[in-house]
């Protein structure tokens, strides 16, 4: 008797533990005041009834794999990941077509002063919130204001902003407004750049320059990115962490209401190619392993494969203040020695084009010709003989990003071919993403192996950015006074043709100097089900689905 | 009783301290290093100015000890782990909850397949004692447990999905899906040889027992004398014995799992914090790992003290 009732109460104690540990495992650091929307105790049958729900209920639903992106606050993201949800949900006073030309969006329609400095929008009468608030002057200074303000957080916003006028003064606390922003009444604000910038209005559709809600900003400053009053054509209905995404569409969109009522990301992972052909989802990419399968014209998935271009490219880059690459002869040297077509043909079985230059194929200003040196070892040993590091070669090393394990096959191949054809042995160094970037800023390396996304389609997001000698990407320390000239002229000629024409002598200068090793462009490959119509893969994260139709089997 | 609740009290105690190391270690660890999360963040865009204006909003210009102050009162007085860097509008636990909960799950499933595998082969493998089936069973199981997960799961990936396409490579489709079976293998294999083996010992012991050999002597069957008699000694002790150790293994062995197969749970997401060096994420995930693992001991002890008694009750009865 004695013994069953202690063992009765071990057991209550016992049991009372493990229900504390339960209650503590899933309500530490409620606080009480957060909603259920992202609690961990959902069943799984509790989505997979809702999202069957939304299936049936919805014409023209978009189904496909996405990620999580980070946070939705257009003002302070980067990544493209968060950025491709942003360019859904939110707009800005111009925007890039599908062609990535430049439209009015927010604005109905811009003006551009006689100097080129001061920009004059006229809003829409129709633009409005998701919440129905007409979208007003006042919100667009408040956006960029908001964008620049230290306390928002954004080390991007400078970059995209900063031309504007007592944008700078703003971003580094210096002033508590920003003074080339002005409302003329209330349908028109007019911006005021510091010099005549071409390129200014392409940094005004990236995402930093989007208009965002003062009064749930104010009324809720950390949470409200969880369900963000935007401008664009669809709203963001639902995100649950690792699970689905669905954005609906805004009927008032000012553009008119998306054709399609919802489009549906599944976060949670596995193969986007098995769930396409079980037709779970509508559109998938292709990844390097699939991809001879795909693209036999035998194959049953071949006709719904296509590709694009995008505007990125790969790179090996040389620190152009250190001993070797001090002299552009062994920089010629290493970039004639090797077979880039080769690579491309056996390691990345002709998924992606040798590059041809520095700028990619979409960017205004891009060439067919043939820029970059050819395959020639033969020529690439002679100038190595000429070069001042003939017969004293330093020990040389390249650094690429990469968390240890193996090196990629493209990167091996490429210093097979140095060791192969100039006898030189470079070393491969991996560094963790943080390390690198911040090594590559500092000058650490001698050599790097890395990769360059546009912003926005114009060739001074590449060619100014990283080679003028003052600029704070500079990451090949290259400093040329001849270069440096003409991309000052370039930033700020009004004749569109002449301005191209300039950066394409100094595409073709950089590219002959051997600043860079310029290898691929970047494709992308993707299936869409014939049964999704209207939709274009993009070659930059531009808004996509406001135009597409799903007439589902 | 006075002795058993005082050690529970006392463990208990215990457990705030034992948080406060962890924790003060884990923040000087983590911040000590090069690299912070803003600059991992800003990719290439290299403006140091601008990230020391955002490290300034976010504390992380101050000492280390000032910043740690700041995050300990924040989370004693009003529970707040703290601001993520990766994903920064979110309660650090509303981020990490929903992976728990995705091992959780995985781990559960797995931890109680392990032991009806696991046990049941045991015992057979101590009742065919002397046959060749013993040898050959324990063999097998030696086998797999030796094989560690990092080799077993692209092995499992290479045959089950790439050769016979009969599950996908990857991903989390949800529990009782067919993306659970590599995972599932995967974790509960070289548990199982374990689990058995311990079954196999214990079992072993229990039936030189004197109380067997009097069950046999009154004539019982020897089914009846393995599943009345010497099951009920032999299983208990491996129960809590197994549960802890195997416990760790499972931890060790979702995160490998999580990364190689792509699962959306915290062992994967452990790895993309530490990548992306989001701090209090980590911190958080630490802090409820070690609570929940102080927590989970003290069950496994105070289990043990429940069950022993019952043990000895019952071996009275039988003499």
């Amino acid at each position: 008797m004695n013994n069953r009732l202690q063992l009765g109460l071990i057991g209550a104690a016992a049991a009372l533990i493990l229900v504390i540990a339960g209650v503590l495992l899933f309500s530490v650091g409620g606080g009480g005041d957060k909603d259920d929307s992202a609690s961990g105790d959902e069943t799984p049958s509790a989505s997979e009834t809702e999202s069957a729900d939304i299936e049936s209920g919805g014409e023209g639903e978009l189904v496909i794999r996405g990620e999580d992106p980070l946070f939705l606050d257009p003002a302070v993201v980067q990544d493209s990941g968060s950025a491709s949800y942003l360019v859904e949900i939110f707009s800005g006073l111009v925007r890039l077509d599908k062609d990535l030309a430049i439209q009015p969006d927010l604005a109905e329609s811009y003006e551009v002063s006689a100097d080129g400095t001061v920009f004059t929008f006229k809003l829409r009468r129709n633009a409005t919130f998701h919440d129905g608030r007409p979208v007003l002057p006042e919100d667009v200074k408040y956006s960029i204001e908001r964008a620049l303000a230290p306390e928002t957080a954004s080390v991007v916003a400078e970059n995209f902003l900063g031309d504007i006028v007592g944008a700078k003064d703003m971003a580094r606390g210096r002033a508590d407004s920003v003074s080339g922003v002005k409302i003329v009444d209330d349908s028109t604000i007019e911006i005021t750049i510091d010099a005549p910038k071409p390129y200014f209005l392409y940094k005004m559709t990236y995402p930093t320059a989007y208009v965002v809600d003062q009064r749930q900003i104010e009324g809720n400053p950390r949470r409200w990115t969880q369900q963000p009053n935007g401008t664009g054509p669809y709203k963001l209905a639902e995100w649950r962490l690792g699970e689905q995404i669905i954005l609906e569409a805004y009927e008032n969109f000012y553009l008119g209401p998306p054709t399609l009522k919802t489009v549906r990301f599944e976060l949670s992972g596995g193969s986007g190619l098995v769930a396409y052909e079980d037709g779970d989802i509508d559109i998938t990419g292709v990844g390097l392993d699939d991809l001879e399968r795909i693209q036999d014209p035998a194959d049953v998935l071949n006709p719904e494969y296509s590709q694009v271009t995008r505007q990125s490219l790969d790179y090996i880059g040389f620190n152009t203040n250190v001993p070797p690459f001090d002299d552009p002869l062994v920089r010629q040297a290493f970039a004639l020695s090797v077979d880039r077509a080769k690579i491309a043909e056996v390691i990345l079985k002709d998924a992606i084009p040798v590059a041809n230059g520095i700028l990619m194929p979409g960017v205004p200003g891009y060439t067919e010709v043939q820029k970059t040196y050819p395959y020639d070892p033969e020529e690439a040993k002679r100038l190595l003989e000429q070069s001042k590091y003939a017969d004293d070669m330093p020990e040389i090393t390249l650094a690429e990003s990469g968390a240890g394990g193996t090196v990629g096959p493209t990167t091996e191949a490429i210093v097979q071919y140095w060791s192969d054809n100039l006898g030189i042995d470079v070393k491969i160094q991996q560094a963790e993403s943080g390390t690198f970037f911040s090594d590559i800023d500092q000058g650490r390396y001698q050599m790097f192996h890395l990769g360059w996304i546009m912003d926005y389609p114009d060739p001074e997001d590449i060619l100014d950015i990283l080679f003028h000698s003052t600029s704070r990407q500079n990451n090949t320390r290259y400093s040329n006074p001849e270069i440096d000239a003409l991309l000052e002229s370039a930033r700020v000629n009004q004749d569109a043709e002449a301005r191209l024409q300039t950066y394409q002598e100094v595409e073709d200068k950089l590219v002959k100097d051997a600043v860079w090793i310029p290898m691929f462009y970047d494709v992308a490959h993707v299936l869409v089900k014939p049964y999704v119509t209207n939709f274009e893969l993009p070659a930059m994260i531009i808004e996509r689905y406001r135009e597409v139709e799903v007439d589902r089997p | 009783m006075d002795g058993l609740s005082g050690h529970i009290i006392r463990r208990l105690l215990f457990l705030p301290l034992t948080l406060l190391i962890v924790s003060f270690a884990m923040f000087y660890i983590t911040r000590w290093g090069p690299g912070d999360p803003i600059s991992i963040y800003s990719g290439q865009y290299r403006d140091e100015e601008a990230f020391d204006r955002v490290r300034e909003q976010y504390g992380l210009d101050l000492p280390i000890y000032q910043q740690y102050r700041i995050w300990l009162s924040d989370i004693v007085l009003h529970g707040d782990f703290g601001p993520s860097f990766q994903y920064r509008d979110r309660d650090i636990p509303d981020i990490i909850f929903p992976k728990m909960w995705v091992s959780f799950r995985i781990a559960l499933f797995a931890f109680i397949l392990t032991f009806f595998i696991g046990i049941p082969l045991g015992i057979y493998a101590a009742v065919k004692r002397g046959s060749w089936i013993d040898p050959a069973l324990i063999g097998t199981f030696l086998f797999f447990r030796s094989i560690p997960v990092l080799v077993l799961v692209p092995i499992l990936v290479l045959f089950l999905s790439d050769r016979w396409g009969l599950v996908p490579p990857g991903g989390f489709d949800g529990m009782f899906t067919a993306s659970m079976v590599i995972p599932t293998i995967a974790l509960t294999v070289p548990g199982i040889a374990g689990v058995a083996r311990l079954a196999r010992t214990s079992t072993l012991l229990a039936m030189d027992d004197d109380f067997v050999r009097t069950a046999r002597a009154k004539g019982l069957s020897e089914y009846v004398v393995i599943t009345r008699h010497v099951v009920r000694v032999s299983v208990l002790p491996i129960m809590t014995t197994a549960i802890g150790l195997d416990l760790v293994s499972l931890i060790e062995g979702a995160l490998f799992i999580e990364i190689l197969l792509g699962i959306p749970g915290i062992g994967r997401f452990v790895f993309e914090s530490v990548g992306a060096q989001d701090y209090n994420v980590i911190l958080a995930i630490v802090m409820i790992g070690t609570a929940a693992f102080v927590i989970a001991n003290l069950a496994v002890d105070l289990m043990l003290i429940v069950i022993d008694p019952r043990i000895r009750a019952g071996q009275r009865g039988l003499n």
